[in-house]
């Protein structure tokens, strides 16, 4: 299989190659772990950028979850048409989207131009290259995300069970809490670590809507390569974002896997 | 079924939906705006931007080198990535799961990961900043889609027909290209597109390993990095165009297989 190798030698290799070079100079040595821990720049990026992941990670289940809900109970044509709403932004350039919210969020944007005008404030608010602009680039980028396998789990959901809920006098609310929100726990919750993973190495959006001034690991990274050959703290601080992501992709996997098993 | 809430849901619904939607419905007025900076909504509307955009020698060359990596690319890894569906779905080995996941890995490892170690490595065997560089990365990226893509194709198409072909006396490459390449072809297809528009868009790896090539999003993310040059309004317009396009081509290749919209 001409692929393997090619694989092997495009990517496992380099992956490798790369974790030998965070535990090496000359010799094995856990120096540029150690150098990782010790400089509070490093860590307050790895913790800024969790804190980020985590904040979109919850505007977009808040957003995501009524949306996926309000396009089950739409009629096929209206489904369609709400689908293709979601799917489209998906299909166009993540750089042209981030610059977008450029325009939008800008000090001259339509957003401060509008609140401006209404009078509710007077100065423009800083949305761009602070951690706001980030999130709302961000939330809006990943949205689909969580929104597309949401919905589907939503559909796959047996309407005569809902049927047999109301049947037996149960309200709207009482059915949705108590039999439709715990069959979609499994598959909100896979969607939700997609996109946390997903924001734990963003890299556009955080450089163009953070402006250098919402420093997150994966720029962090692009920094230490390109700018100033730090090799082996940039290898080290892409093995415990590796690390990091598989863990989370694990998760993942046991919640998409119990999505199916209570689905079926 | 009686819905909850059900006039405040729609309400928030189409309103989370013009927000997923907003970017598209801003960039693409304001390329067409006459206003050297970039306000909206705008007033006045001419082609300048666009103009701009063709009359620059630096963005054609960009978007020379774009399509030059997004063919290679996508090619390369529709080859490789079928010919690996096919193995990993008709054969009978040890490690499949493993083999597979391997695959599937470029598309979960967050990209910067995969810049940074292809960086390293290239580095080492002087492929940074090269041409076959580039379109090795761009095709690891690609490749994920491929499989995924084939795989489903694949194992959808009975196998029993191929046995037949077999059993008449056809080689393994007969059969191929007879039988089973005519009937797998919208699905290649849209692997192709999807291959194709991944490594048309990439930028990270590019940034990384690109060294003097410029392909349109590098030069992009460089230009918005440093300051707002509305010309880029009319090349996000024709990347949206662009992508629409491809997404539809997709859309209907998929149908045509049988993989999407069956109900």
């Amino acid at each position: 299989m001409p692929l393997l190798l090619a694989m092997l030698l495009a990517f496992n290799l380099p992956i490798l190659l790369m974790l030998g070079r965070s535990v090496s100079g000359l010799e094995f040595s856990l120096e540029h772990y150690q150098r990782l821990v010790e400089a509070p720049v490093y860590l307050r990026v790895l913790a800024n950028t969790f804190k980020i992941a985590a904040i979109s990670t919850l505007a977009c289940m808040v957003l995501g979850y009524p949306l996926a809900y309000w396009m089950r109970g739409l009629r096929p044509g209206w489904q369609l048409v709400a689908v293709s709403l979601v799917v489209l932004p998906f299909w166009v350039s993540i750089l042209v989207r981030t610059y977008a919210w450029i325009v939008v969020l800008g000090n001259d944007g339509v957003v401060n131009r509008t609140l401006m005008g209404l009078g509710l404030i007077v100065d423009p608010l800083p949305f761009l290259y602070a951690e706001l602009g980030v999130v709302i680039g961000t939330t809006n980028i990943l949205l689909p995300f969580l929104v597309l396998p949401l919905f589907a789990a939503m559909l796959k959901i047996d309407g005569r069970l809902l049927d047999a809920a109301a049947s037996l006098g149960a309200p709207p609310r009482t059915i949705f809490l108590r039999v439709f929100f715990p069959l979609t726990i499994p598959s909100f919750g896979a969607g939700a670590v997609l996109v946390f993973i997903l924001t734990l190495g963003f890299f556009v959006t955080p450089a163009i809507l953070g402006g250098g001034r919402v420093p997150m690991i994966a720029n962090m990274l692009e920094t230490l390569i390109n700018r100033m050959p730090r090799w082996e703290l940039a290898a080290a601080i892409s093995t415990v974002l590796l690390v990091v992501t598989l863990l989370f992709f694990a998760l993942y996997r046991r919640l998409t896997e119990a999505s199916e098993g209570t689905l079926r | 079924m009686r819905r909850l809430g059900d006039l405040p849901l729609m309400v928030y619904g189409v309103l989370v939906l013009l927000f997923l939607f907003l970017p598209i419905a801003i960039v693409v007025p304001m390329s067409f705006s006459a206003a050297s900076s970039l306000t909206f909504p705008p007033t006045e509307f001419s082609l300048r931007w666009y103009q701009s955009f063709f009359q620059d020698p630096r963005w054609i060359e960009a978007m020379r080198v774009s399509l030059l990596v997004a063919f290679m690319s996508s090619l390369l890894a529709l080859a490789l990535g079928s010919v690996a569906a096919y193995g990993l779905v008709r054969g009978t080995f040890a490690g499949r799961r493993l083999i597979d996941a391997n695959f599937m890995a470029p598309m979960i490892v967050p990209p910067v990961i995969t810049a940074v170690a292809l960086y390293i490595v290239f580095a080492r065997v002087g492929l940074l900043g090269t041409l076959p560089g580039l379109v090795i990365g761009h095709m690891l990226l690609g490749v994920p889609y491929v499989v995924l893509i084939m795989s489903v194709a694949i194992r959808s198409f009975d196998v029993r027909i191929e046995q037949v072909a077999f059993s008449l006396g056809a080689s393994w490459f007969t059969m191929f290209r007879r039988v089973l390449l005519p009937n797998l072809m919208p699905s290649a297809f849209a692997a192709w597109i999807f291959a194709f528009i991944t490594s048309f868009d990439e930028v990270i790896v590019t940034l990384f390993v690109a060294g003097a090539y410029q392909t349109v999003p590098k030069k992009m993310f460089n230009e918005l990095v440093l300051q707002i040059n509305p010309t880029i309004t009319a090349i996000a317009t024709l990347l949206i165009a662009f992508s629409v396009c491809l997404f539809v081509v997709f859309a209907l290749l998929m149908r045509r297989a049988g993989l999407l919209g069956r109900r």
